[in-house]
């Protein structure tokens, strides 16, 4: 099994979706292929395979996502990459009237099997206008598939299935996933949607987490380990379609849920896993459930101002142990 | 495409008795709001009749006029628009998003500038895979307040995209200003972006016809986009929130019967596309008042059959309120 970085595995999806289907193209290509560990060579290789599928579109993000809506309901299979994840704000209507709409508003007449990248998440210094974790949103718009892959191995097979979906997809890369190394299976791999991964196995308390935060809770796991506290760490991998049986299961086993999103606590993925459970689950919780996430304010720019708000493995086993106590 | 001043008139007519059906239909179910077409009918007929398969159609809420003159079945889109089983949707569209791919229409968005974002998408597909066809943008003037409109204009320009941006100019100043640009001159934004373009009297159908035909012709031999705009008479009923049947059934007997052509709407049935229609095809001899009549007993009495089939369709089972999200 080859070992890849996180950004490599994703470019690999895509070599991966150019060469099996020729309805593939990448707009805002030059923003997901350069400068991401890929060999010179390798990078240049692509450019030179696909010259009329490689796009570099003008700062458009509105009429680029309307573009790759309409290229998709006539036939094509088009991922656009925003760069940051706030410039896809720029194209809300685009995604979330017309993307999301597609299919439910022609009564399954039409179909957008689009994929629409963005780079999220607490940086580091990245103030508040490129900090954004914007996942809740796109979770809620009720048409669109989220995805969060956590690994590079997901990396690779999410995004695979992404572009394979005959829906509009939302892919979310956590900006500090992408110099991740791992495993990645050899080949076209790839990852179907709705199907949580059990990161660590535990009996104790469940830790339902995605994207950074998986990596996050693992390594609270492992100071939990120490103390004796056995963590079970879910990563569901995709929100729309979302696996909540296995976090069910999982609250059956443990007894203990705590939820951990780098977004804003208010309405986040973490709510809406924490009311999954109270409704489903109730029975087999031992104690209230807890959710680390990020306070509701803007990310600030200071390295202190910024640590204060963000999740970290601190701060998820210290709920781990609150729930526990 | 060759202009057949019958058939042209015939579907005029159709889409003309479509909304008058739409006003009593929604009187009649107490439904919300509708956006008619009545006065679009010379371009809407000139435009959408000389498409072919394979080409794809962006429409707005406006659409009613459109999806008719380009052949869709009244009964089925009436049915849509009352919300029904039998409907273009099965009743998940409604008025605001009715569209039938068979025909060409793809997504129809009631966001302003929306079918222009749309369009652009469906002609880079229609380019990138070389099916020789063209995408239309429907859109009224109001669409060239949203920025969306500029970004895609540019793109179709900077691409060469083979679409139609075909613009129904439906405003009028004072209560019935539909857009609020600082130039006066819509066609100055695609001169701007490189955009060949032209401008046509929305009312007069043949002039629509040569307009569009150019045009067509323009972006089917791979020139890149074109911009056309079509300057409209805005029906007196058409308010920004609600209509009101102000006007009445049309009578085309208006056409050449003066007493009837002196009411108060005088000025609305001189300008009127459909009365316009008939009075030119009349003068010049090519239809007797008799065959206008009859042309004209024929759509309602297609539109009699629509209404029966729409109000006879049942509304969906509640479920499936749930289904068809994803694929």
């Amino acid at each position: 099994m080859p070992t890849k970085s996180f950004a490599v595995a994703m470019i690999d999806a895509l070599a991966y979706s150019l060469k099996s289907d020729p309805n593939v193209v990448v707009i805002g290509a030059h923003s997901f292929l350069s400068d991401r560990g890929l060999k010179p060579e390798d990078e240049r290789a692509l450019w030179d395979a696909f010259p009329d599928r490689l796009i570099d579109p003008p700062t458009s993000e509105g009429v680029t996502t309307s573009l790759v809506t309409g290229a998709a309901m006539a036939g094509m299979r088009p991922f656009l990459n925003y760069g940051t994840a706030t410039f896809a704000y720029e194209a809300f209507n685009q995604i979330m009237s017309e993307a999301a709409n597609v299919a439910a508003m022609s009564n399954g007449q039409l179909r957008a099997p689009l994929t629409l990248h963005m780079y999220a998440g607490i940086r580091g210094g990245g103030a508040a206008q490129h900090s954004s974790s914007p996942q809740a949103m796109y979770a809620n718009a009720a048409g669109i598939e989220l995805v969060l892959p956590a690994s590079p191995a997901d990396a690779q097979g999410l995004l695979r299935s992404a572009i394979l979906s005959s829906n509009p997809t939302v892919v979310i890369t956590h900006t500090k996933l992408l110099a991740m190394t791992g495993d990645v299976p050899d080949g076209d791999h790839r990852v179907p949607f709705g199907k949580a991964r059990i990161a660590r196995e535990g009996r104790d308390v469940t830790i339902v987490a995605t994207s950074l935060m998986v990596r996050e809770a693992l390594r609270a796991a492992e100071t939990l380990a120490a103390d004796g506290i056995e963590a079970e760490v879910v990563d569901p991998r995709t929100i729309v379609p979302l696996d909540s049986d296995a976090i069910c299961r999982s609250v059956q086993k443990t007894g203990r849920l705590v939820t951990v999103d780098e977004g804003n606590a208010l309405c986040s993925i973490g709510s809406e896993i924490a009311a999954l459970v109270a409704e489903r689950a109730f029975d087999a919780l031992k104690g209230p459930i807890l959710r680390v996430a990020r306070p509701p304010v803007p990310v600030a720019f200071s390295p202190p101002l910024e640590a204060h708000i963000t999740p970290n493995a601190d701060k998820i086993a210290a709920a781990a142990k609150k729930a526990l106590a | 495409m060759a202009l057949d001043p019958r058939a042209m008139l015939a579907r005029m007519l159709l889409m003309r008795r479509f909304e008058e059906t739409v006003i009593h239909v929604a009187r009649a179910h107490k439904l919300g709001r509708q956006h008619l077409a009545i006065g679009n009918e010379a371009i809407g007929a000139a435009a959408l009749t000389q498409l072919r398969d394979g080409d794809l159609i962006y429409t707005t809420h406006r659409n009613h006029g459109h999806m008719i003159a380009r052949g869709v079945d009244p009964g089925k889109a009436l049915a849509e628009i009352l919300g029904r089983e039998g409907g273009l949707c099965g009743g998940k569209g409604g008025t605001w998003h009715m569209t039938d791919p068979a025909l060409g229409f793809q997504s129809t968005s009631a966001m302003v500038g929306g079918s222009v974002g749309l369009s652009v998408g469906g002609a880079f597909a229609l380019k990138h895979r070389k099916t020789g066809g063209v995408a239309v943008a429907l859109f009224g003037d109001g669409a060239l307040d949203e920025g969306i409109a500029y970004e895609a204009l540019n793109i179709a320009s900077l691409y060469s995209l083979p679409v139609l941006f075909l613009c129904e100019n439906n405003s009028k100043e004072g209560e019935a200003q539909t857009s609020r640009l600082a130039t006066k001159e819509l066609t100055a934004v695609p001169a701007a972006l490189k955009i060949a373009f032209a401008s046509v009297d929305g009312g007069d159908v043949e002039a629509c016809h040569a307009a569009v035909e150019a045009a067509l012709a323009h972006v089917r031999g791979g020139n890149g986009p074109y911009f056309l705009e079509a300057q409209l008479v805005r029906w007196p009923g058409s308010h920004q929130i609600v209509h009101e049947f102000t006007t009445g059934e049309t009578d085309v007997s208006a056409a050449w019967d003066q007493a009837k052509a002196s009411n108060e709407h005088a000025e609305w049935q001189r300008t009127d596309p459909v009365l316009r229609a008939a009075r030119a095809l009349i003068a010049r001899g090519v239809l007797a008042r008799e065959d206008v009549l009859t042309l004209d007993a024929e759509a309602n009495a297609r539109m009699a059959a629509a209404r029966a089939f729409a109000e006879a369709s049942p509304l969906p089972k509640p479920d499936a309120a749930l289904a068809g999200v994803f694929v």
